[in-house]
């Protein structure tokens, strides 16, 4: 299933299937590209920021970027 | 000789330099900016080298006052030689920050530091794979206990300009800069 990022459960994993191309480059390097693997690791609550886990390393996204990431979680 | 410490902030490149420079250091303020950076001096192979520990950066498209700070260290040290501190742990997150001063033409050595994490963790790091990919020199390192640090001047006196178009020929990649929107995923290699 196909679903913004951060609406991914803790603890659960997808593939991200689309960035935005406005968000691409920033994003890349922090290491979260198209085809990577993540694990939702924390979720804050009141729309806070969130953290995933890429290759190792965490990365937290504010949930409006969090948001306009597409992933593909796993069932 | 002018040498920039580049990397990721909190990757060990304040370490390093304090290993490399001992307590000959100064502090200063970059005009414009609250940013500070450091400077010291040593000597290596004879030769008086100006080491500048330049604040964390993620990438040379700034997004705030140390990034800005690391982006103009670049452009007005076209001479520079770098040495670009990773987290050997996260490997794959500090290449992109690599690739783009190495695009930039500066002759660099890659430390891969932390190393003793990334093998508690059990991560195995071919550095000389690596190495040969890039073609530049990969240097494992401890900066806190000092291991490696030596090897890292050493090599950087003997590196030249990297080529970007030749990691890609090693990695049989070459269409991937016709792909403008290419997000770098690696799926398009297979078609």
């Amino acid at each position: 299933m196909r679903q913004p990022l951060d609406r991914m459960a803790f603890e659960q994993e997808g593939e991200v299937v689309d960035i935005p191309l406005d968000l691409r480059s920033r994003l890349a390097a922090l290491g979260l590209r198209v085809g990577k693997r993540v694990r939702m690791i924390t979720r804050e609550p009141l729309r806070g920021p969130v953290v995933v886990l890429v290759e190792h390393a965490s990365v937290s996204l504010g949930i409006g970027i969090a948001d306009r990431i597409c992933v593909e979680v796993d069932e | 000789m002018k040498v920039l410490l580049m990397g990721h902030p909190n990757v060990g490149k304040s370490v390093i330099f304090n290993r490399l420079t001992g307590a000959n250091v100064i502090s200063s303020n970059y005009p414009g900016t609250t940013v500070d950076y450091t400077q010291g001096y040593m000597r290596q192979s004879g030769q008086d080298i100006q080491l500048v520990d330049v604040p964390g950066t993620f990438s040379l498209e700034p997004r705030d006052k140390a990034e800005e700070v690391a982006v103009k260290m670049l452009r007005e040290n076209r001479d520079a030689r770098v040495i670009c501190v990773i987290d050997a742990s996260k490997l794959e997150r500090g290449l992109y920050l690599a690739l783009e001063i190495m695009e930039q033409g500066f002759p660099m050595v890659l430390a891969l530091n932390q190393w003793d994490i990334a093998q508690d963790k059990n991560m195995v790091i071919d550095a000389r794979k690596l190495e040969h990919i890039l073609g530049i020199p990969v240097v494992p390192t401890v900066a806190i206990s000092g291991e490696g640090v030596s090897t890292l001047m050493a090599r950087l006196m003997e590196t030249g300009p990297a080529s970007p178009t030749e990691i890609l020929t090693r990695l049989k990649v070459g269409d991937l800069m016709t792909h403008p929107e290419c997000s770098g995923c690696g799926r398009c290699l297979a078609h």
